[in-house]
């Protein structure tokens, strides 16, 4: 996607009308096995806007956490990466996170400008440093304060002295709250939160939640990887939907919600436990096997000859184009 | 390793995946250097027969040539022809030392493991406090009062080696025991023994043999060491610690080739089965094993 | 009087050193019923399970099975009395055995009780079909699977032996939407057609109103301390 003007009536109303701080253009990432290629992310096109908090969800295995990798430039030396994922920041010039090389990304861009939340806060963790040794670091390291260790602690929902324990000692949901502490505290304008609320129990699920939202209402931009619709519903400014290394339809969270036009889409929500409770019937596709044309097709009640040998639309979230020959039109399908 | 389950599966294998592909030459001339060592001291006695008590004295300290290609000792017997002799013995010493020494360990590190509580913390008490004597000391001490014989040495070794194997049998029996797949076994009816065959033993099995196979070079070194100081070994008998403490003599007078041949044996074959069984290690990841489908 | 039917933790007390995670709990779980349970991080909700699965001792209290109070725990617990009871974990990669495929992982529990191997493959092919593992994802190791799939195994392990008790611990957190549907609903018709009693434990308010028939507050549960 090209970094088109950002007119009033196509950001989300909750994002505002900012300047893309994120374009994602073509990104595409295979994984060479002895015996099979793996195509984790497809064709991917995305834009984040300064003050979004964009929610990934999908099922398991479907690439969304490879996306957040690749991002990061953190992604094994057997993934080959195509496309642009350039990062414009306003007093910055602009860098291609996928082109700009190993030690632009470990020294300007990684941590200060785009942060992770990594997915097991167990092995992300220093063992033989407190948490606040690891905090009072990266705040130095970042040219702040150590003192603001406390209130980045009580930020993430942390009691302050728990940070003066060692990694080993702290329970799976009190290690997410300090990675996420960590992530936030050189201040990124740019967070990336992969499956952040792991092991934390309903109000602290709330409360990471709302921390995140916060953060885009003070102006930076959250990109949320989780499996946890209600989450995304309750914090997101706009949805991604991803199926089988691709992003099938990216829209406002409202109208996603309400009105979901992929078929995959409206499946994925209908197996809520408050909706109809009904799981997407078969199985996804291997990304090591992917079909030429819509890799849902095999699950769809909607599906056509077409759909199996044509690849769909790539999906745009301004004019709400999804990527499916079949799209569902409000009260009817078509 | 615990949170493998929160990992993506797929991030996980491409990254596994990796270790794979360096070090492939090293394991190929390690797999070759051990093959020709093994089959060379197995055939050895068939096709160049040695005669361990021959000397020839209008032949001491040759250079080597090609008659003899690693030269002659002080007593005109020819280093080569010695050193694979040698290193029969030595890997003999090594393989049946390292199994003693792993059959022990497995058996006190099973117990400490299976049973946990005080039968357990008696148990580990035992190895700290013997491992907290220097075990060549320990090894000097148990070969001191028998005679010196191949027996001797097996047991000197054999007995000071058991404490990593029976600690790391014991930490891996712990950990397995408190997996939440082994009480799924458990409350599916497996009884005790079915458990322990089926689910614990077969994870701890491959590891113990590992621990086995790096046991051996360090067995043969310390067979080395102990014949050097003249505890090991009949002295006319051709085993590769004998062959360097005679050659320190010659060293002195110049024949520095008396002492090369068994030091080079000794590195490049304890150096080639370490290699194989580094390699070994990484296999016995599970996520390496694993068959690739996503 | 006909004995009763339910699976009982009766004023059940568990510590671990000097903390006390359950202090003279009683959760009643009865046949034909789902019962939710819900409480803070931390409450000894898994605690809870462990004991109900006969795999942890109580210091204080008891276990009874329709009536029978159970004694000892883990291997103690004749086999026809355990396997009334099964537990779905949280964690599916935890819960399985990585060297098993998932085929060896359902039939384990049958081979476990000397089941002949022509049974053993036709359960193990029935119970594959329900929860709707495909011949080609039976034959894989976890490894070389999703945790949804690998949880739907798991499931089908925990139903081999037709247990008149199910306790889920978490067991559809790690799992996206539809996987959790799908185990759910897998749950919920085993519950009605064998008339067995499931306990649901999950911090998601909205899946435990939607799923179980009566929800327990574990602190409510506990005794009123003096």
């Amino acid at each position: 996607m090209t970094t088109t003007e950002s007119g009033p009536a196509i950001a989300s109303p909750r994002a505002g009308t900012s300047e893309p701080l994120l374009t994602v253009d073509g990104l595409g990432v295979e994984f060479r096995l002895r015996d099979a290629t793996v195509r984790a992310v497809s064709d991917l096109n995305l834009t984040v806007r300064a003050g979004e908090l964009l929610a990934i969800v999908g099922e398991s295995g479907c690439g969304k956490s490879v996306l957040a990798h690749a991002l990061l430039g953190l992604l094994p030396g057997n993934a080959t990466t195509t496309g642009h994922a350039v990062l414009h920041e306003p007093d910055s010039e602009p860098v291609d996170l996928i082109t700009c090389g190993q030690r632009h990304l470990a020294r300007r861009v990684r941590g200060r400008r785009v942060g992770l939340v990594p997915q097991s806060p167990a092995t992300a963790l220093n063992p033989v440093r407190t948490g606040r040794r690891l905090l009072a670091e990266t705040l130095r390291a970042h040219g702040h304060d150590r003192a603001d260790a406390d209130q980045l602690a009580v930020d993430v929902g942390l009691d302050p002295a728990d940070l003066d324990r060692y990694p080993h000692e702290l329970s799976g949901g009190m290690a997410q709250r300090l990675v996420t502490a960590l992530a936030l505290a050189p201040d990124p304008s740019l967070l990336i939160a992969d499956e952040p609320t792991t092991g934390l129990d309903r109000p602290l699920v709330d409360h990471t939640l709302d921390l995140l939202r916060r953060r885009c209402d003070n102006g930076s931009a959250v990109v949320l990887i989780t499996h946890d619709l209600a989450a995304a519903q309750r914090v997101a400014d706009t949805v991604a939907v991803m199926y089988a290394s691709r992003i099938v339809e990216h829209r406002d969270t409202d109208r996603l919600f309400t009105a979901p036009a992929h078929p995959y889409a409206s499946a994925l929500l209908d197996a809520l436990p408050d909706r109809a409770f009904r799981p997407v019937p078969g199985d996804p596709p291997m990304l090591t096997a992917l079909p030429p044309g819509c890799a849902f097709a095999p699950r769809c009640p909607h599906r056509t000859d077409t759909c199996a040998s044509q690849p769909p639309p790539t999906p745009i979230a301004d004019d709400g184009t999804v990527a499916c020959h079949h799209p569902i039109r409000t009260g009817a399908v078509t | 390793m615990a949170d493998l389950a929160t990992r993506p599966p797929l991030l996980h294998l491409a990254r596994s995946r990796l270790r794979l592909r360096p070090g492939q030459t090293g394991v190929v001339i390690a797999g070759l250097v051990l093959l020709v060592a093994v089959v060379g001291s197995l055939l050895a006695p068939l096709v160049w027969p040695l005669d361990q008590s021959a000397v020839a004295l209008d032949q001491t300290r040759l250079a080597p040539s090609w008659t003899h290609l690693a030269g002659t000792d002080d007593l005109g017997r020819d280093v080569a022809h010695r050193a694979v002799y040698g290193l029969r013995v030595s890997l003999l010493v090594g393989a049946v030392a390292a199994l003693v020494a792993t059959v022990l360990g497995g058996v006190v590190g099973g117990i400490a493991g299976m049973l946990g509580g005080r039968v357990d913390r008696l148990l580990m008490r035992m190895v700290d406090t013997i491992a907290a004597m220097p075990h060549l000391l320990l090894g000097i001490f148990i070969v001191a009062m028998l005679r010196p014989s191949l027996g001797a040495v097996i047991a000197s070794v054999g007995l000071t080696h058991w404490l990593s194997t029976a600690r790391i049998v014991r930490s891996e029996l712990l950990s397995l025991r408190t997996r939440p797949f082994v009480d799924a076994a458990i409350s599916g009816g497996a009884g005790r023994f079915r458990v322990l065959t089926r689910h614990l033993l077969p994870h701890v099995l491959p590891r113990l043999a590992l621990a086995t196979t790096l046991m051996i070079p360090h067995a043969v070194w310390h067979e080395t060491a102990l014949s050097f100081l003249g505890l090991g070994l009949p002295p006319h008998l051709a085993s590769l610690g004998n062959m360097i403490n005679d050659g320190q003599g010659s060293l002195l007078t110049g024949a520095w080739w008396a002492s090369l041949a068994p030091g080079a044996v000794i590195v490049v074959v304890t150096l080639a089965i370490a290699v194989l069984a580094a390699r070994w290690r990484d296999r016995l990841d599970p996520r390496v094993r694993a068959e690739l489908h996503l | 009087m006909t004995s009763p039917e339910h699976l009982l933790a009766d004023e059940v007390t568990v510590g671990y050193g000097r903390q006390v995670v359950l202090d003279g709990v009683t959760v009643r779980v009865g046949r034909d019923e789902t019962v939710g349970l819900r409480g803070p991080s931390g409450c000894g909700k898994s605690t809870l399970v462990r004991v109900l699965a006969l795999l942890h001792r109580p210091d204080h209290g008891q276990v009874s099975i329709d009536g029978t109070p159970v004694h000892g725990v883990r291997y103690a617990v004749p086999v026809d009395l355990r396997t009334r009871v099964a537990v779905l974990f949280q964690s599916p990669r935890a819960a399985a055995d990585p060297r098993l495929s998932l085929d060896d992982l359902i039939a384990e529990p049958l081979r476990a009780v000397r089941t002949p191997e022509a049974t053993v493959r036709e359960r193990v092919a029935e119970l594959a079909d329900l929860v709707g593992l495909t011949a080609d994802l039976r034959g894989r190791r976890p490894h070389a699977v999703s945790d949804g799939q690998l949880q739907r195994a798991c499931l089908a392990r925990a139903l081999v032996h037709r247990p008149d008790y199910l306790l889920c611990d978490e067991a559809t957190a790690m799992l996206d939407a539809s996987t959790q549907a799908h185990v759910a609903a897998v749950i919920r018709d085993y519950q009605r057609t064998q008339r067995a009693g499931v306990l649901v434990i999950t911090h998601d308010q909205t899946l435990l109103d939607h799923w179980s028939d009566r929800i327990v507050d574990l602190a409510g549960a506990a005794r009123a301390r003096t």
